[in-house]
């Protein structure tokens, strides 16, 4: 809580009440300039005040002066000020109060003999007092409140736990001292900025005084032109009737029978002008009159038309300038050919003179038929189309963008088509490549295979020969000592012989093999190549 | 707390009216059978009640008009009670001031204005004789109680009859 001391509170509400009350007769401050002082402010700075501190400092919202939105629970109403509670506490007896209510009960009892107001039990004002439930206080916080300024227009309505920012932070009508220094008065926080305001001023009707602050705020000039001013009828110029200043216009304007208003048809001709009432006879009779409603209609609907009309134009003549850089990306020709007709593609004189593919596979770009005249896709015209009378309409302009749309998503499909072939010609390409491939590696492997099968062959049958080698030229050498020219003898040796020869070559073979190797290798590569 | 005893003293006034204002609400809205109170002016200090005799009581059928006076510290404070018809009881002297407990070192800050016309109610049949302020009357409640009746008819008067007078 801020904490000035409370006696400029008391002069302030006790002022706020008497200037706020009424406007128009209780002037404190009587005449002069707003910042000369008045003899009440010199009073005010002799009897000084914590002056500089308490400038804009605010009245905290009494709880108990709040209006409640809808009737509490009796339970929560405090016995002694008839009041939902205000910061309550408890008494051991079990009974609450709000604290402030509390204290006074107790300061005009005895000291040393305080009693709980309901009970008349003895209370030890020390330890007596305790906290209440925080329930309680969630309950009490979520009573809806009005603003207390809500008399002076405020229409803030909330739970009562907000109600002292609302009033300290942000409610404009919440009560301040002015701006200006020698101005003690209170002033509302929206008005605040506008600087002192406490001078008279007298209504421009009545000549009687008024306070500046009271003029300024409206509705208070409001009330003092509908019921205060002692000036505040006049009469109607055209029709003596009498009407409050305020709304004289609103009655000349709309009500005053006197009024010399021209008849409603004058739109569509009618030149009849006479007094309202001789006016509204006539519309009656009038076909024009009658017809006028319709026609101030459909001129709305013009407008409103014509309105959307132009963002759309601009749109266009962007997508146009788009477009034409489309596809000037898409054909990047010589400028200087003229013949080619994609330096400006939205030319259609130059679609008949279209040449026949060219060495690029161009697409079959065809603009639509020259059915309209040229649209040159220029920044300038194509903003400003509608300007220009010479101009196509914007049907033909639209249609040709969306010929010219169309053909380009033709061109587009067609590449796409053409993608998807050479995808599937390269795809087939390599799978047949690969069929290739991999017949020549079976070709190869059973080649290897083959050989080694010989190889295999060729070892066993070595190997069989050593063996039977070794027994033989044993008895060979054992028969030649005996008897050297056998027959058979002889033949079997030569038959061993040639084997022993085969094993030789095979044992030169069998060194031979990681060249051999080598060799096949490098044949395959061949195979392969 | 000294700040905030500051401004509820200085604001004293407006609580008052505030509560009276509530109060009289509350009477309006719920009244209480067999009595009655109404400001008599804007500023609420000052009110007029009304309080019917209980029956069974030489009071019954009597209607008796009272003037409530509220100090500035109200409801610390007790409001100032006076019979404005006369009235013959123990309680009460001659020109109306009445001695009740509750009125005088009894307050309490929870009473309400109808509570003390209730309370006044009760005291009609039910006078404090220890400590009378009219003794002639305590004696004759306890001895003679149709004598006592006949002092009471014979110094009432009707609330026409004391508009009258006035």
């Amino acid at each position: 809580m801020a904490s000035p001391s409370p006696i400029p509170y008391d002069r302030r509400s006790s002022r706020a009440s008497s200037t706020a009350g009424q406007p128009a007769s209780d002037l404190l401050v009587v005449g002069g300039p707003p910042n000369s002082p008045s003899p009440l402010e010199l009073f005010l700075r002799a009897s000084n005040l914590p002056s500089s501190k308490t400038r804009i400092s605010k009245i905290p919202p009494d709880l108990h002066m709040l209006e409640y939105v809808s009737s509490c629970d009796t339970n929560l109403i405090c016995l002694i000020c008839h009041s939902p509670f205000d910061k309550p506490v408890k008494l051991a007896c079990d009974h609450y109060f709000c604290r402030d209510c509390l204290d006074h009960a107790f300061e005009v009892q005895p000291d040393g003999h305080k009693t709980c107001p309901t009970c008349r039990g003895r209370v030890d004002t020390d330890t007596g007092v305790l906290p209440v439930p925080k329930i309680l206080e969630k309950m009490l916080d979520e009573l809806v409140v009005k603003c207390p300024n809500t008399k002076s227009g405020c229409t803030w309505v909330d739970s009562r736990v907000n109600v002292n920012d609302h009033v300290m932070l942000y409610c404009e009508y919440t009560l301040v001292e002015c701006p200006s220094h020698e101005c003690r008065l209170p002033i509302f926080q929206k008005e605040f900025h506008k600087g002192c305001l406490h001078y008279t001023l007298s209504c421009e009707h009545c000549h009687t005084s008024l306070m500046k602050k009271d003029l300024e705020v409206g509705y208070i000039t409001q009330r003092h032109q509908k019921t205060h001013c002692s000036n505040r009828f006049t009469a109607c110029p055209h029709c003596d009737a009498e009407v409050l200043r305020l709304d004289l216009k609103v009655h000349v304007n709309d009500s005053c029978p006197k009024m010399v208003i021209p008849c409603p048809g004058t739109i569509l001709g009618c030149h009849f002008t006479a007094e309202r009432t001789e006016v509204i006879k006539h519309e009656n009779a009038c076909p024009m009159a009658t017809m006028a409603p319709h026609f101030r209609d459909q001129q709305a609907r013009i407008e409103r038309n014509e309105a959307r009309f132009e963002p759309l134009a601009r749109k266009v003549g962007i997508l146009e300038d788009g477009l034409s850089n489309i596809t000037n990306m898409l054909y990047p020709a010589n400028p200087n050919d003229s013949s080619f007709p994609v330096t400006n593609p939205l030319d259609p004189n130059h679609s008949d003179a279209f040449p026949p593919a060219p060495l690029i596979p161009t697409p079959d770009f065809r603009l639509p038929p020259a059915s309209f005249p040229p649209v040159p896709p220029t920044n300038d015209q194509s903003q400003t189309p509608f300007n220009n009378p010479s101009q196509p309409p914007f049907d033909s302009q639209v249609h040709h963008l969306l010929t010219l749309h169309d053909s380009l998503r033709d061109e587009v499909s067609r590449i796409a088509n053409a993608l998807t072939d050479l995808e599937g010609r390269t795809n087939m390409m390599i799978i047949n490549e690969n069929q290739r491939v991999k017949d020549e590696m079976l070709h190869t492997n059973a080649a290897i295979n083959s050989m080694r099968m010989q190889l295999h062959w060729l070892m066993s049958a070595t190997l069989h020969q050593r063996t039977s080698n070794s027994t033989g030229t044993s008895t060979a050498r054992a028969g030649g000592s005996t008897s050297s020219n056998s027959n058979g003898n002889g033949r079997a040796q030569g038959a061993s012989g040639a084997s022993t020869s085969l094993g030789a070559r095979a044992e030169a073979s069998g060194t031979l093999h990681a060249p051999m190797r080598r060799l096949s290798d490098s044949t395959r590569q061949d195979t392969k190549l | 707390m000294a700040l905030s005893t500051g401004a509820r003293s200085n604001g004293g006034s407006a609580t008052v009216a505030q509560r009276l204002q509530k109060e009289l609400m509350d009477i309006m809205t719920r009244p209480t059978s067999g009595v009655t109170a109404f400001p008599d002016d804007e500023n609420m200090t000052k009110w007029t009640a009304t309080i019917e005799g209980p029956d069974g009581t030489p009071y019954a059928g009597l209607t008796f008009k009272l003037s409530m006076e509220f100090a500035a510290n109200y409801p610390y404070t007790a409001p100032t009670v006076l019979f404005r018809t006369p009235i013959y009881h123990p309680n009460v002297d001659f020109s109306g001031r009445i001695c009740l407990d509750i009125l005088k070192d009894k307050w309490s800050a929870i009473y309400n204005i109808n509570s003390v016309l209730l309370s006044l109610q009760s005291l009609l049949g039910e006078p404090n004789n220890s400590s009378p302020l009219n003794g002639q009357a305590a004696e004759l409640w306890e001895k003679d109680m149709d004598e006592f009746k006949r002092y009471v008819l014979t110094r009432h008067k009707t609330p026409e009859e004391l508009d009258a007078e006035i």
